[in-house]
């Protein structure tokens, strides 16, 4: 958190005359379009995800067990990917409106309207098409944890179905609709990649030309900070909605009566379900997969196996380190009884609804003169100077993950700690072992699942961070994901396909992991 | 009378198995029945069969409004909406989001707001809850939230009231005055209730009634002190621990048949149902054996060996084996009473002393 206070307290002593004059100028609509991409893709997920988590959760659907696990899979595909495939096949030049000109005989685009998805709008829907199975997922759940007997006791009570899902199920699901719903915003409000390749201007793509165009570090960070402003309100308005909110289940709904749907509830249900998983999925990979293959040379796989390595070797760091630290205040939350025990936790979670771009400027207000000072240090003792070795290696950047990913370590390792009863902390000792052998015999062997499953999730989420890298990234330090980044920019993914299906790949594998683990239950 | 509910024939099968069979049940206007048996016989199943969450594969369930004839068939297989039943759950299922009145509300959809206060008004005073009206279920204790599930239960006046194990998650020292008072009041309200339980003691406190359930189907109903002096099967008698077991056979005495056990022998006259039994062709019975039954022998050799000694109200619960173990007459945990106390692993001399005995095959 230091960081953060660093650079809020930087801004606020900002008298750049460039924030004066960009909030005279283009600000106001830079916040428009933060706020109004924020509120558009929360709803579009609302629309996509929870009728998806009733469908699933509720009903017969056909196919319904593949549905349930591939609806999550547009978790696994960045949205700057998806931007940018969609903008190539739905662009004035791409294949779709080609093809509608061949057929209709239309000569220009006087002849006919077709959208433009390099818009707001646009952008909107495409993030909501990646970040809609946040929604999707913790509804789901929620719904299928819901006490079987208040769905019974609601019929009893005259509702039909219908009403009884609306009346109780519904909003019995609010507090996770609301969590979901939040993390969406925060993922939204986080993005860069995505307004930024179809130029609608937010604070993140401010902060980066504030920074990276201008040179104005102060603005940027002022910037920074009215982001971070914005990203509090989410998180408070998500705390007040779960407010007073206590529904605990102690009788699961496993084995409730699905609802029979008729053949014409059978075709729209599956055919929404089976869009999302084919615009959010199926039809990006194909894509992906389309270009590699077209595309696939020597000299792409060379440059992908460096730019991969440095990849994997900051997700690997990032992951190994957060688990660690996760693992150790889960811990040592679970055994110290006193009462500051939950603080650390609770302060490392709000790292997650930190901005990529905010934590990189925070990192490098910190940072900056942390190493000024190694240095004037160095040079006082007649030492050489060792130069930026905070802010200018992969320190910065690892460290600005783990801040911003512990948060998912934490989470997952404390629901695996949760699992294991009070009674097993005690047992140890009655049988005679002390503590730190019990730790080693007995919650770490319980807890290996959740570790790998946290080391996972942190992990992909280290592959597919773009905004902090770019603006923390050493000289000619390039991961798959900046590359991309670049690729993308210069309108050249053909090259960079390849690359891009590997982090997809790799966004799969704590999907596959957690539904295996979910099916062996 | 016309009975308030008739269930015929009832038969439910769940995943190819059969879990009720040949269940006839009825029951008139005010009349609390308890259903008991061991776990997993089909009472809970019984209860959502009726209520409409499970759907029966034969038979047929009539429900006597007042106004008019609910006949749930196979072919007509009403949901539970349109049953007019109400339920209270184990673990009462109050909707956590909504307050009580609100909960008591729930149900009340179809008359106007002013008629819907005035009910949940006078179900406030019945169950002295008005001070609670605003609070969400997670305020309320065990024993205030279980007043509010059946205020809840009771709002829409339904014909028949389901019970699902009421007590079993209260005080032992609060239950029976409990079961008293909702017992006074479902008398008072003139409610038809269905109440499953396994504990036979809240049977004899809150029924007027009792069905004795076994493997899907119902061995006995009748008023409980009826079923307890006649039971017309060992796992009724088993069930209500009406007393253990005494393994007996048929022997030929030189005038007629007697029945010969490790602790004497018994006259076919003392055997109260001797008539059933008869016509059985096995030879091994169990005889039904109260611990008033048992006394000290002073001219007999040790029979018994004492196994567990427990301490009671009633004096010292001698639980006895037989010395004899190889023979089919053997027997192990025979309850007998005393107010002298002897070792644990003495011999003891017993036989039996009462007039009328309850014979079973084995």
């Amino acid at each position: 958190m230091a960081p953060i206070v660093v650079m809020l307290f930087a801004s606020i002593n900002v008298s750049s005359d460039l924030f004066a004059h960009l909030w005279s100028t283009v600000l106001p609509e830079y916040i428009r379009n933060t706020l109004g991409l924020g509120i558009l893709v929360a709803l579009l997920s609302l629309c996509f995800g929870v009728p998806a988590a009733a469908i699933i959760s509720q009903t017969n659907i056909v196919m319904g067990k593949q549905l349930r696990w591939l609806l999550m899979l547009p978790l696994a595909m960045p949205a700057y990917l998806v931007a940018y495939l969609y903008t190539d096949l739905f662009d004035y030049a791409g294949p779709v409106q080609r093809v509608l000109r061949a057929w209709f005989d239309w000569h220009s685009p006087n002849d006919y309207y077709f959208f433009d998805i390099r818009t707001l709008g646009g952008a909107a829907i495409v993030i909501a098409f990646v970040l809609f199975p946040y929604v999707y997922m913790l509804t789901r759940t929620a719904l299928e944890q819901q006490d079987r007997n208040l769905l019974r006791a609601s019929r009893l009570l005259g509702c039909t179905e219908r009403q009884s899902f609306y009346q109780i199920a519904l909003p019995l699901a609010r507090p996770a609709i609301a969590v979901s719903l939040a993390l969406v915003t925060m993922e939204t409000l986080a993005d860069f990649a995505t307004v930024q390749y179809f130029a609608v201007n937010t604070l993140t793509t401010a902060i980066y030309d504030t920074w990276l165009g201008y040179g104005d570090f102060a603005a940027a960070n002022a910037l920074a900070s009215v982001l971070m402003l914005f990203i509090l309100f989410v998180v408070v308005a998500e705390q007040r909605a779960r407010a007073g909110q206590r529904h605990q289940s102690s009788r699961p709904n496993t084995e409730h009566q699905r609802k029979q749907l008729s053949l014409i509830q059978q075709i729209l249900a599956s055919m929404f379900c089976w869009f999302l998983v084919f615009a959010g999925f199926l039809l990006p990979i194909i894509l992906l997969l389309n270009m590699a293959i077209d595309y696939a040379d020597y000299q792409q796989f060379t440059a992908l196996i460096e730019t991969g390595k440095n990849s994997i070797k900051i997700a690997t760091y990032s992951a190994t380190i957060a688990t660690l630290i996760a693992l150790t205040l889960a811990l040592f939350q679970r055994l110290h009884q006193s009462r500051g025990r939950m603080i650390p936790v609770q302060i490392s979670g709000f790292g997650y609804a930190i901005p990529g771009t905010v934590l990189a400027m925070a990192m490098l207000a910190t940072f900056g003169p942390l190493d000024h000072v190694i240095n004037d240090v160095a040079k006082a003792f007649d030492f050489k100077a060792p130069g930026l070795i905070l802010s200018g290696t992969v320190f910065a950047i690892v460290f600005a993950f783990i801040v911003r990913f512990s948060a998912i370590a934490n989470g997952t390792i404390n629901a695996g700690i949760g699992q294991i009863p009070k009674s097993l902390d005690l047992a140890p000792a009655s049988l005679g072992v002390k503590t730190l052998p019990a730790l080693f015999r007995v919650h770490l062997p319980l807890l290996k699942s959740s570790i790998l499953v946290a080391w996972l999730l942190v992990f992909v989420e280290a592959m597919k961070e773009l905004p902090a890298v770019l603006l923390l990234r050493p000289f000619n330090f390039e991961t798959l994901s900046t590359q991309i980044y670049q690729l993308i920019s210069d309108e050249r993914l053909e090259q960079g396909a390849l690359g891009a299906i590997l982090i997809v790949l790799f966004g799969l594998l704590p999907i596959i992991f957690l539904n295996r683990q979910k099916d062996s239950k | 009378m016309t009975p308030l509910i008739t269930i015929e024939n009832l038969a439910v099968e769940l995943q190819s198995k059969l879990i009720l069979s040949q269940v006839d049940l009825s029951l008139s206007k005010g009349e609390i029945l308890g259903l008991v048996g061991p776990s997993g016989c089909g009472k809970t199943t019984l209860l959502s069969t009726l209520a409409g969450f499970i759907g029966q594969s034969t038979g047929s369930i009539e429900i006597n409004t007042g106004d008019k004839l609910i006949k749930i068939t196979l072919d007509d297989m009403l949901p539970p909406e349109q049953r007019n039943i109400g339920m209270i759950f184990q673990d009462y299922a109050l909707f956590p989001h909504l307050t009580v009145t609100e909960n008591i509300c729930f149900g009340l959809k179809k008359i106007t707001k002013v008629e819907q206060a005035q009910r949940c008004e006078e179900l406030l005073t019945l169950l002295e809850l008005n001070e609670l009206a605003q609070r969400y279920p997670h305020q309320l204790s065990g024993g205030q939230q279980q007043r509010v599930a059946i205020a809840r239960a009771l709002a829409p006046q339904p014909s028949l009231l389901l019970l699902d194990e009421p007590f079993s998650n209260i005080d032992a020292r609060l239950r029976n005055e409990l079961m008293i008072e909702i017992r006074q009041l479902l008398k008072r309200l003139e409610i038809t209730a269905i109440f499953v339980t396994h504990n036979k003691d809240e049977v004899f406190t809150f029924a007027d009634k009792i069905a004795v359930m076994h493997q899907g189907q119902v061995l006995q109903v009748g008023a409980p002190a009826l079923v307890c002096q006649q039971p017309n099967s060992w796992q009724v008698a088993d069930f209500l621990q009406l007393g253990s077991w005494l393994p007996v056979m048929f022997s030929a005495t030189e005038n007629s048949l007697a029945l010969s056990s490790l602790i004497g022998a018994l006259a076919p006259h003392r055997i109260k149902n001797i008539g059933a039994c008869k016509n059985a062709v096995l030879t091994n019975f169990q005889l039904l054996v109260k611990p008033s039954d048992i006394v000290l022998s002073s001219h007999e050799a040790n029979n018994v060996i004492i196994e567990h000694i427990g301490v009671t109200e009633q004096g010292y619960h001698y639980l006895l084996s037989s010395l004899e173990q190889n023979t089919t007459l053997a027997f192990s945990q025979l309850s007998f009473y005393s107010q002298e106390l002897f070792m644990l692993g003495a011999e003891l001399a017993i036989q039996l002393k009462g007039e009328h005995f309850l014979l079973y095959p084995t």
